[in-house]
């Protein structure tokens, strides 16, 4: 029994670490890559470190437009979704009973319904409906910003509805009452007693709204028109040729996406702390003190340091200079080549050795008697002289000169002498 | 009677408030979900036009579409269109592969996270899971194309390491395709269940230990049963959203591979037949929600359960 809890622990550990690296390890690996000066992004061979990805990428016209469309997008469909999720939930929490949960379908399908059937089928409804209308080809209902909300709060008002729903489960209902009874109208009801109430909901619903748009791929290809998103844009970009500045995006979106994360829960479990130690929460935000603000608190203390590799990675970013460490890259890579092609040329020589030394055998001795011309030992004049025979075709630019034979260290006049 | 209805629902909500309600909830249900929806099936029945001649005399229903989706363009000789039929259901059946992998992923941890008492060690392991989730979709696949690319880092460690002479072209034997979609939708397995399992009370655990139940026992016994609805839940959201993905196929898939909603893609945004393409896009959707329905009636889950 106890061995056998044993080794569940250390699968358990082994797994955890498995799924870990398999979640965050692509992003990771990707972040990486950003800094690598090579042009396809790639972790190895690694060349140099280098920051130029982010400039290509902060001078990128269409990242820009891409970015200010999707806020654009986003911004509305914010508003959009959550007005109709709140109003869905609402509704939900009052309708007749019998068409309860009919109405729950309708209104949670749009989430199963796969996005490109979404982006379709408000594509072909608002071009017919501009057809029926009379309009033109280019009237506001083939703008691809109308189209793209529109598309998105289709799907996006259910995932509202599903954060006010949760919330409103535990409203009371005579909270409400109590205040129509005391004279005030529904609207001020509303306004003051169950929109307070719900403000948290909609501050998470509004969050969830904007990420769902600001990602959204499948519905917004068929509807953005002449408007593409920051998601289109890299869509294309990653389809058609990638560079590692996409990674350098990447690697910003990470690097928000992990700070606004610590931020949130750092904020959750000082909330946290303060109703453990029974003081208002009030009291904890206020008296904001450095060693209050980390203790017990694993998420401050990690956020703390990331903020600070962030700021000291930037501030590398200013200070340091990928070129000569670049220049240093080609050279070696120079060098490199070099000893490539001397190598190369090491391995002809050795061939051509090879011929000449096969010499002997050919001629033998009885053919050495008859020293040449000494211009002719250009070639191969380290070796005997029975050499020069075949020797002397296989080069035949060396005569010209016995100075500038291809071995150099051949010529040297002694080694002439001793041969002959 | 329905009168009464409504005239309590006004005295309940004011005349002001309920009309907004009214007018908000309508909005969505009938602009935004339905009529879209029946319009794109109206189209799908129509035949392609040049935009001229729609609401012509020859706008009529026809069922052509659809006889080329099944029977291939007129005149074609092996009697089925057997590439789309082909991609159709290969995109099935590797959608549902995707589910039972990212099932067997994520049943341990999210059983692992619901039954652990949830100190801040935990809370940062919930917080690691969330982070790969707000990154986009398309970066995401951009990811595993760096890592399983020809030169990628899977690769490039593999020759290192002398595990093969030459790079595997992971692209197009679809390992990139189905670990980047598995990736994707890691945390809407994981969550559904992991709500369920939370509110498992450990005693039924214990209580199952001390009777002697195995460790797999008490899995199959008490745990799994108590999270069928979770369960279903997520493999529902997985199965659909890997069929009707379309950032992982196009950036993941091999050149000879094609997913279902590629197929859509190319008929709207390079073919122009937008009737055609309709007409796909609604056997994707209905045959998703045939799936999906048989799935809920087969583990005896509600509609409400999907979405907690």
């Amino acid at each position: 029994m106890k061995s056998e809890s044993l080794l569940i622990r250390v699968g358990l550990v082994i797994y955890l670490v498995l799924f870990f690296t398999y979640l965050l390890g692509p992003l990771f690996l990707m972040s990486i890559t950003a800094f690598n000066s090579a042009s396809f992004p790639q972790v190895t061979p690694w060349e140099v470190l280098s920051f130029e990805w982010f400039s290509v990428l902060f001078n990128d016209q269409r990242i820009i437009s891409g970015i200010t469309n999707s806020l654009i997008v986003g911004f509305f469909t914010v508003i959009l979704s959550v007005t109709i999720g709140l109003a869905g939930a609402l509704m939900l929490t009052q309708i007749w009973p019998k068409i309860r949960a009919t109405f729950y379908t309708i209104i949670i399908a749009p989430i199963l319904i796969p996005g490109v059937v979404l982006g379709i089928s408000t594509l072909v409804f608002w071009d017919r409906v501009n057809v029926m209308l009379g309009f033109s080809n280019d009237s506001f209902l083939h703008n691809g910003i109308l189209l793209t909300v529109l598309g998105q709060s289709t799907f996006i008002a259910s995932y509202c509805m599903l954060v006010f729903v949760a919330r409103l489960q535990r409203y009371d209902v005579g909270l409400t009452e109590a205040a129509l009874d005391l004279g005030a109208t529904h609207v001020q009801a509303f306004r003051k007693i169950q929109l307070p109430f719900l403000a948290p909901a909609m501050g998470s619903a509004a969050v969830l709204a904007f990420l769902a748009s600001f990602e959204n791929y499948n519905t917004t290809t068929f509807t953005f028109q002449k408007y593409p998103t920051l998601t289109i844009e890299l869509a294309q970009k990653v389809r058609y040729g990638i560079n590692p500045s996409i990674a350098a995006l990447a690697f910003i979106i990470v690097c928000l996406t992990i700070f606004f994360a610590l931020l949130h829960e750092v904020k959750n479990r000082r909330a946290q702390l303060a109703i453990a130690n029974g003081a208002p929460i009030g009291a904890v935000s206020n008296g904001f003190t450095m060693p209050k603000f980390f203790t017990g608190n694993p998420a401050a203390v990690s956020l703390a340091v990331f903020v600070v590799a962030v700021v000291a990675t930037i501030g590398i970013s200013r200070v340091y200079d990928p070129e000569p460490a670049k220049a240093v890259l080609l050279k070696e890579k120079r060098a490199e080549q070099a000893l490539r092609i001397e190598a190369l040329q090491n391995r002809m020589r050795e061939k051509r050795l090879k011929k000449l030394y096969k010499g002997p055998d050919i001629f033998g001795s009885g053919n050495s008697k008859v020293p040449q011309a000494p211009s002719k030992i250009g070639a191969g004049g380290v070796f005997n002289p029975s050499n020069l025979d075949s020797a002397s075709p296989a080069k035949p630019e060396t005569p010209q000169s016995p100075g500038k034979g291809t071995f150099g260290n051949v010529f040297d006049p002694g080694n002439l002498n001793n041969d002959n | 009677m329905k009168k009464g209805i409504l005239e309590e629902y006004f005295r309940r909500n004011g005349k002001l408030m309920g009309w907004g309600l009214l007018l908000a909830v309508g909005f969505w249900v009938v602009v935004l979900i339905i009529l879209p929806q029946i319009s794109m099936l109206d189209f799908s029945f129509r035949n392609h036009l040049p935009p001229p001649e729609i609401g012509g005399p020859k706008d009529t229903y026809t069922l052509a579409n659809y006889q080329y989706l099944i029977f291939g363009a007129q005149g074609n000789e092996e009697g089925y269109n057997k590439v789309d039929l082909l991609v159709f259901v290969r995109t099935l059946v590797a959608a549902a592969f995707v589910t039972i992998l990212d099932l067997l992923l994520c049943y341990p941890i999210a059983y692992y996270l619901g039954q652990s008492k949830g100190g801040g060690y935990v809370r940062i392991l919930v917080l690691l899971l969330i982070i790969p989730y707000w990154i986009n979709e398309i970066l995401r696949a951009f990811a595993f194309r760096i890592i399983f690319g020809d030169s990628g880092v899977i690769n490039e460690f593999m020759l290192l390491f002398g595990l093969i002479d030459s790079p595997v072209d992971f692209i197009r034997a679809n390992i990139a395709l189905y670990a980047g979609l598995g990736y994707a939708y890691i945390l809407l397995m994981i969550f559904p269940i992991y709500n369920v399992i939370e509110s498992l009370d450990r005693n039924q655990i214990e209580a199952a230990r001390d009777m002697g139940a195995s460790w797999t026992m008490i899995h199959r016994r008490v745990v799994i049963p108590y999270a069928k609805p979770g369960i279903s839940s997520g493999c529902t959201m997985v199965f659909m959203l890997s069929a009707g993905a379309l950032a992982a196929p196009q950036i993941l898939g091999g050149p000879s591979s094609l997913w279902f909603t590629q197929l859509i893609y190319q008929w709207f945004n390079q073919g122009g037949n937008w009737t055609q393409g309709s007409a796909y896009a609604v056997v994707l959707l209905v045959t998703c929600i045939i799936i999906v329905l048989s799935v809920m009636r087969l583990f005896k889950v509600n509609m409400g359960d999907i979405g907690k």
